[in-house]
């Protein structure tokens, strides 16, 4: 039986998170949704083995302390959800880093840079970016590693319309490629088109499957204390072409 | 401005800065004078024990302690992701200076003479580490950046209140006095071969450690948990840079005393020149700096009314401060 990309086993981060298990796969397209504070950053830090924290992480079988950090710097990306840049690097350059692990080689730099449509502000300091575009450029980041397993954190809660259908897109295209793609979300309308929704609430983990199985009105009721019904409205798409 | 330039400007800034220091001062010299008393081939006697004994060591301590502190500051600012951050911050200045004050206050009534060449430099390293060791304890819990800066702020202000205790309570013998402001204005008078040896190697070695971090550090120059996670081990990055930024100042102090703001103002004005990448940022600064170390001192040998290096520094580097921190905004 091939390993899951990503496995976690009681996994606690005192106060923020407890005793949380899952098995994701290759392939898999994973949305993570919770009422504010519930723990889905802190989710994501952990499983990126970013936080100190108990219980086991995996990544395709393989415990993270047995994992060298510059190892992972390639099997897996993190892209925060505060992107903040305190110093003037152009953004090609921050895109660039994404190849630190790799000896800087600058592979898929410029493919990453257009895929977050980021090619004419490629010479311009990241500070003077919106805080749109500023996301973006860590997505980009991110993409640039090339790394399999991507955790992303509110990617799309600063960004247009146009841009956040690109980024699912994005998203969805590295899953068919085999990639895991994790994302936090808090458009519970948009989690629909997800392969997998992880609902989080107070740090514990209650809710895991399907979305049309997970994301029923009695759990949104429970979990995020409003009432969800199914209704037609209009829905944005990209342009098929 | 393009980066391609940076280097030869850097160092015929360098160069003429040290030129300039050789031959300018109480007796001036021409450049032909200063380069015969370095080849050794000139027949001026004067000209060769000035060049050689006096105003050499001295050019060498302030292109070492110039280098050292401006890489100190290059790396406290991308440690703190702060530009604003100074070599200072985790008290090893201070913890220096008070390290040599205590030596200077204390040192008669116990009967050991401050007079002594290697002393001072000695109490004010050990002054130095202890101060940081300090810090890192208290901030201790994986010493987070924040901790780290405000237990660093504390410690600062204990360690400056104990230094003008001692200066209160010497306030009546003139010479520790005046020595204790040595230390605390800093300067590169009367610096000789021993400085030297005492400071130029050490701050090398440092230097040389610190220019392959660069890579390393523009990523944690934008986050802790990102260059984690792009793969830089940044627990251990972090103790590397704490480690050679204290040895820079801490060994800069010990030389020369508290020489503010060159820490500040000269990563700053190269970044905004050459922009932030570390990988030239930190050559660029140990060029920068020891030229404008240099330039400071200079200063102060042309107007010899009592204007110390740190003074001189701090009015250079004030101003310019100011002004950075408008057009910042």
């Amino acid at each position: 039986m091939k390993s899951p990309a990503l496995h976690a086993h009681a996994l606690t981060v005192p106060g923020r998170l407890t005793e949380v298990s899952l098995e994701l796969g290759p392939g898999e397209l994973v949305a993570v949704v919770g009422p504010n504070g519930a723990g889905k950053s802190t989710l994501l830090q952990a499983l990126a083995g970013l936080l100190p924290c108990e219980g086991v992480v995996q990544w395709s079988g393989q415990p993270l302390s047995q994992v060298a950090v510059m190892e992972r710097g390639r099997r897996l990306a993190w892209v925060a959800q505060e992107a903040l840049f305190e110093f003037a690097f152009p953004v090609r350059e921050v895109v660039a880093q994404g190849r630190f692990a790799w000896g800087d080689d600058l592979s898929g730099v410029a493919q990453a840079l257009a895929e977050l449509d980021l090619g004419h502000l490629a010479e311009r300091p990241a500070t003077q970016l919106s805080g749109g575009e500023r996301h973006r450029v860590g997505l980009a980041r991110a993409l640039a590693t090339g790394a399999p397993i991507q955790l992303w954190d509110e990617p799309v809660a600063q960004l247009d319309v146009r841009h956040a259908l690109e980024v699912m897109r994005l998203a969805r295209r590295l899953a068919t490629a085999g990639g895991t793609v994790v994302v936090t979300l808090h458009d519970l309308r948009a989690a629909y088109r997800f392969d997998r929704v992880l609902v989080l609430d107070g740090g514990r983990l209650v809710g895991n499957g399907g979305p049309h199985d997970v994301l029923t009105a009695p759990l949104i009721r429970e979990v995020f204390r409003v009432e969800a019904t199914f209704v037609e409205s209009l829905v944005p798409e990209l342009p098929v072409n | 401005m393009r980066s391609r330039f940076a280097v030869p400007i850097l160092v015929a800034l360098l160069v003429l800065t040290f030129l300039a220091s050789l031959a300018f001062g109480e007796l001036r010299l021409s450049f032909s004078q200063v380069l015969g008393a370095l080849s050794g081939s000139g027949g001026d006697e004067i000209a060769r024990t000035v060049v050689r004994d006096f105003r050499l060591p001295r050019a060498l301590v302030g292109v070492a302690v110039g280098a050292a502190l401006s890489a100190s500051g290059v790396v406290m600012q991308a440690f703190f992701r702060n530009p604003l951050a100074s070599p200072g911050l985790l008290g090893v200045s201070s913890g220096g200076a008070l390290g040599a004050v205590a030596v200077l206050a204390l040192g008669p009534a116990l009967g050991f003479a401050a007079a002594s060449l290697w002393l001072l430099p000695l109490a004010s390293i050990l002054g130095a580490f202890a101060a940081t060791g300090a810090v890192l304890i208290l901030a201790q819990r994986g010493a987070g950046a924040e901790r780290l800066l405000l237990s660093g702020v504390a410690l600062n202000a204990l360690l400056g209140a104990g230094t003008s205790f001692l200066l209160t309570l010497t306030a009546g013998h003139f010479e520790v006095n005046a020595q204790i402001l040595f230390w605390l204005m800093g300067g590169l008078e009367s610096r000789s071969w021993e400085h030297v040896w005492m400071g130029v190697p050490l701050i090398t070695v440092a230097c040389l450690f610190l220019l392959p971090l660069g890579r390393a550090m523009n990523l944690l120059s934008l986050g802790e948990q990102s260059a984690q996670s792009l793969g830089v081990d940044v627990r251990r990055l972090r103790w590397q840079l704490i480690l050679l930024s204290t040895i820079l100042t801490a060994i800069a102090t010990a030389v020369a005393g508290i020489v503010g703001f060159v820490g500040l103002v000269v990563p700053q004005m190269l970044r905004l020149t050459f922009g932030p990448d570390h990988r030239r940022l930190l050559p660029y600064s140990m060029l920068g700096g020891a030229s404008f170390l240099l330039a400071c001192d200079l200063v102060t040998r042309t107007f010899p009314i009592g204007l110390r290096l740190g003074v001189v520094t701090s009015l250079i580097g004030g101003p310019f401060f100011l002004w950075l921190l408008r057009r910042a905004r």
